[in-house]
């Protein structure tokens, strides 16, 4: 589906010092100099795979993304999507593919959404039948068919979100590119778009890259991931490889009943983190002694409450992007 | 791929985005309404009440070699093709470059310039029903004064005026795609806006020129936009031939250098704000 081979991207910038004196500066001698976002990327995707890209901002995810559709030319290298090199753009390329981007819409702002569908099913040359049973099934699934005659400008962003989605399936895509769709949605909103995503590809196999800073999408939908920090690679496996990236320690939390001393022989081994009233440890549990130390701790300490944490992915990463050289 | 075949290929497409064009048109109805009004009252307000100074009341005196009623059936039949024409969207086409609107058209398969292209068309046909309602309500007013071209003389105006609108389309194309290059390009557009009404003839009639500029012009699309297609709707019809071969190799040139120049700009796009 998707072959990288040592793919570069550069792009050409100049900075500019502050205020009117620098952009004088700046009018006359410009230095530019070259930032690379991508370097020496190597991925190889099948079909019907379901991959994260993870990385903090400017890591190079976006950058990657955009290489793969085809909307910008990468620097070196070799690229083949589908088989086809994505920047030459032939009209089979973008046929089967499609991009969702959750910081730029694709409807009509000033029209109702159907209309949009209506050209993307002309642009995409979909046949009338076929039209009309996926705009039935899509705004079913989505719980949108009330939305379709809406002026776009009137949704709410969770709304658009869904009928962009829908924009972006009509033709049936072979891969869908997702550049953090659930941005800026609230919780149930964003549940609802991961829930329809993951229902989705797995009728129709479709293959799946997406780009989020929530960790919850990428748990919920993808079964790998690729690690990006400062335009290289450095993680590509299972999710459940990438949550012991950093050791295979379980991260528990027990709730008392009332304050305990922090100086406890028996959890100052497994690196508590106290909350400020010392009702509440953070324990960093080797796989092996859990049970064991779970059922100690529950037997001889005032516990209320106690829960794993959620997460595991989310940990990691905020560890690695503070500290990439643990890698 | 035989014409037959490119023709049902293509002309959905074109269809389905010119309805879209005309949908977006509408929704801002005193918009609408204002856009269409607007140049017939600069028109009437402008440019006749202008001339008729320039005559000072002496309206069979001679300007030019043009009498104030040749003068101002001359303005009607450039301010109707200045209609038709000048419908490009070049700062917007530059705007969605820096701000990394075109995206969504690098995805569809379907061009920007066929988006353009299509849009474009859909302006010029509304312009047209513009043009024919305002035509209709001035010969209707005048009662005969203006003279009514006969319909192959009108033909022949309206093939020479769609020809300077395409050149018009790639020339406003080709501007927007220095965006790539250049983070504003109005001050390009008015320069080429300004430019235009000077050497079409839409300002003054060329024969107001120097002869040698007139002849210069005759290998430009310039007069196409305004003074000939003027004069063939005002019954001269000389030079047509050539000026439509002079169209059609500006268009093509045009049309080969936005495609050029597309190619080129399109290796610095960076998609930005996605």
């Amino acid at each position: 589906m998707i072959q990288a081979s040592l793919l570069n991207k550069s792009f050409r910038i100049h900075k500019k010092q502050p205020g009117f004196i620098g952009a004088l500066g700046n009018f006359f001698n410009r230095e530019y100099h070259s930032k690379p976002a991508v370097v020496d990327f190597e991925v190889t995707v099948r079909p019907g795979e379901v991959i994260g890209l993870l990385g903090p901002n400017g890591a190079g995810k976006t950058t990657l993304m955009k290489m793969f559709t085809g909307i910008i030319v990468p620097s070196a290298g070799e690229l083949k999507v589908l088989g086809q090199t994505p920047h030459l753009r032939s009209r089979e390329f973008r046929k089967q593919i499609a991009l969702v981007m959750g910081q730029k819409s694709q409807l009509w702002w000033d029209l109702p959404a159907l209309d949009s569908f209506l050209l993307l099913q002309k642009y995409y040359e979909i046949p009338k039948a076929d039209f009309k049973r996926r705009l039935d099934e899509l705004s079913t699934l989505l719980g949108v068919i009330d939305l379709l005659e809406v002026h776009v400008r009137k949704l709410s962003l969770g709304e658009r979100m869904k009928l962009e989605l829908m924009s972006c399936l009509l033709h049936e895509p072979k891969i869908l590119f997702l550049d953090e769709p659930t941005i800026g949605l609230d919780l149930v909103a964003q549940r609802n778009i991961r829930a329809f995503l993951a229902r989705y590809q797995k009728e129709k196999g479709t293959t799946l890259i997406l780009t989020s800073h929530y960790m919850a999408d990428v748990e919920a939908l993808c079964q790998r991931l690729v690690l990006i920090l400062g335009g290289k690679k450095r993680f590509d496996g299972k999710i459940e490889d990438f949550e012991q990236i950093l050791g295979n320690n379980k991260i528990v939390a027990y709730d008392f009943d009332r304050p305990l001393s922090t100086e406890d022989p028996v959890l100052a081994p497994f690196a508590p983190v106290w909350n400020e009233d010392r009702t509440r440890v953070e324990l960093t549990i080797p796989a092996l002694q859990l049970r064991e130390l779970s059922q100690k701790i529950l037997k001889d300490y005032p516990v209320v409450d106690f829960h794993t944490e959620k997460l595991p992915i989310e940990r990691v990463m905020t560890q690695l992007m503070d500290r990439p050289e643990l890698l | 791929m035989n014409p037959k075949a490119l023709w049902s290929l293509y002309l959905p497409k074109w269809g389905a985005t010119m309805q879209v064009a005309w949908s977006n048109l509408l929704v801002y109805r005193l918009n609408f309404l204002l856009s269409a009004i607007a140049p017939l009252v600069v028109f009437l307000v402008v440019k006749l009440s202008l001339w008729y100074r320039v005559y000072e009341g002496a309206p069979s005196a001679l300007v030019g070699g043009f009498t104030f009623s040749q003068m101002a059936t001359y303005h009607l039949w450039v301010f109707l093709t200045s209609l038709l024409v000048f419908n490009g969207n070049a700062t917007k086409i530059s705007e969605d470059i820096r701000m990394g609107k075109i995206t969504s058209y690098l995805i569809y398969p379907f061009s920007l310039w066929e988006f353009h292209g299509a849009t474009f068309l859909a302006r010029t046909l509304v312009q047209l029903g513009i043009a024919a309602t305002t035509l209709t309500g001035v010969w209707a007013f005048l009662s005969g004064q203006v003279h009514f071209p006969e319909p192959h003389t009108l033909a022949l105006g309206l093939l020479l005026t769609l020809m300077a609108a395409g050149f018009w389309f790639w020339a406003n194309y080709l501007v927007g795609l220095i965006g790539f290059w250049m983070e504003e390009t109005w001050t390009l557009m008015v320069m080429l806006q300004i430019l235009a009404y000077f050497l079409s003839g839409s300002l003054i009639p060329l024969s107001f020129y120097p002869p040698w500029l007139q002849g210069l012009l005759n290998y430009t699309p310039f007069p196409a936009i305004a003074y000939l297609p003027a004069r063939v709707l005002m019954g001269e019809s000389a030079g047509v031939i050539q000026a439509l071969w002079v169209l059609g190799f500006w268009n093509l040139g045009a049309a080969l250098l936005a495609q050029l120049v597309w190619k080129k700009g399109l290796r610095l796009y960076t998609a930005a704000g996605m």
